[in-house]
């Protein structure tokens, strides 16, 4: 599995391939930032190449192994749902009795690693009426704006989702 | 600057005013970190309005540190601030 | 100016009542979880209309990715920041709000 050995042990193609990969990012990103002005390289020469050693020091696993299929389905999927989510939240400000029916709810992420957990946390504080509120161990606290909601189906449709996105496929279940 | 951009602006501003209530009303320090975070996105989203309104490209990067700070201030409190390291 | 102009002018203003419904609910919501949940997906779907609006009306591809990468940005700041606030919240014990 990816991720999960030192940087000490690996050896030195592996962790050039992984510099350069870094590298490729932060010279986009920068571009992006900076425009296309040749004399903004000045700076951003150093600034990229800084920003790659910083990121291979503090991680040094692989950049994540994503799965474009995955990543392009997961677009779609997600800015509809988040759409929804402001819709939902606009009726329930604006109307006059504020239909609110707040509880918390648990939820078992099967979710291997903390890349994806970190991904499906986020967006499900942007999902309709959900916010991630507490994650310890593989136990998330989920509190709901209205407990009629689906909530779990919901929550593990976006899982499987999220673990499509990074090339998994997670043995689903009933709770 | 074409109408359309300063009156979104405008009703932007207005949302934030209307949000800095939520600070004098409290109760937590956590209601009045929101309100902090209400500035934070609807105040990108009038730099990014202004600055295509008034044909000036930097505010948009002042609006991308707009973002960045939003989430540092966020972080920050709640990780020391309120939240506390211990517990 | 062309249809794409007059397409971004209208997601700028589809924009607005997004965010005025997300201080609404700030106001109004009666505890600290649910005026989270108000102000983190309602402000983004609003800054979501308003960057869409704005790409539409953009000259160049340059823009666009710079606009995608502010709203990119601000979607993982607030959503990051929402869960962080909440969690202190649960740890420092304080209890949701649930109808009476």
């Amino acid at each position: 599995m990816p991720g999960n050995c030192s940087p000490v042990s690996l050896p030195l193609a592996t962790r050039l391939t992984r510099l350069l990969a870094r590298l490729v990012l932060y010279a986009v990103l920068w571009s992006v930032l900076a425009g296309l002005d040749g004399r903004s390289w000045i700076i951003g020469l150093p600034a990229v190449s800084a920003a790659a050693c910083c990121s291979l020091f503090f991680a040094p696993q692989r950049l994540c192994p994503l799965s474009p299929l995955g990543l392009l389905r997961f677009i779609p999927f997600f800015l509809n749902l988040s759409f929804w989510g402001g819709c939902d939240v606009m009726r329930r400000a604006l109307s006059p009795v504020m239909p609110l029916n707040p509880g918390l709810v648990r939820y078992q992420v099967s979710l291997p690693e903390a890349p994806q957990q970190v991904l499906l946390l986020n967006c499900i504080s942007l999902l309709p009426g959900t916010i991630s509120a507490d994650f310890s161990g593989q136990c998330l606290t989920i509190h709901t704006i209205d407990r009629d909601m689906p909530v779990w189906s919901t929550v593990h449709l976006l899982e499987r989702r999220v673990a499509a996105v990074f090339g998994l496929r997670l043995a689903g279940g009933a709770p | 600057m074409s109408w359309q951009y300063s009156s979104a602006a405008l009703f932007l501003l207005l949302a934030i005013v209307a949000g800095l209530g939520r600070i004098l009303r409290g109760p937590t320090a956590a209601d009045s970190m929101l309100a902090a975070q209400l500035f934070g996105t609807c105040g990108v989203a009038i730099l990014l309005l202004l600055a295509r309104g008034l044909e000036w490209e930097v505010l948009q990067d002042i609006a991308l540190v707009f973002a960045l700070l939003a989430a540092l201030a966020a972080v920050a409190f709640a990780l020391r601030t309120w939240g506390g390291t211990e517990r | 100016m062309g249809l794409l102009h007059n397409l971004g002018t209208v997601c700028i203003l589809l924009g607005i009542p997004f965010f005025i419904s997300g201080t609404i609910g700030l106001l109004r919501f009666p505890d600290i979880y649910t005026r989270l949940h108000a102000l983190t997906k309602a402000d983004n779907v609003g800054l979501g209309f308003v960057v869409l609006g704005l790409s539409l009306q953009a000259d160049g591809w340059h823009t666009v990715a710079r606009l995608l990468l502010i709203w990119l940005l601000v979607l993982i700041a607030s959503s990051a920041s929402c869960h962080l606030v909440a969690r202190a919240a649960l740890r420092k014990k304080i209890e949701p709000w649930s109808r009476p």
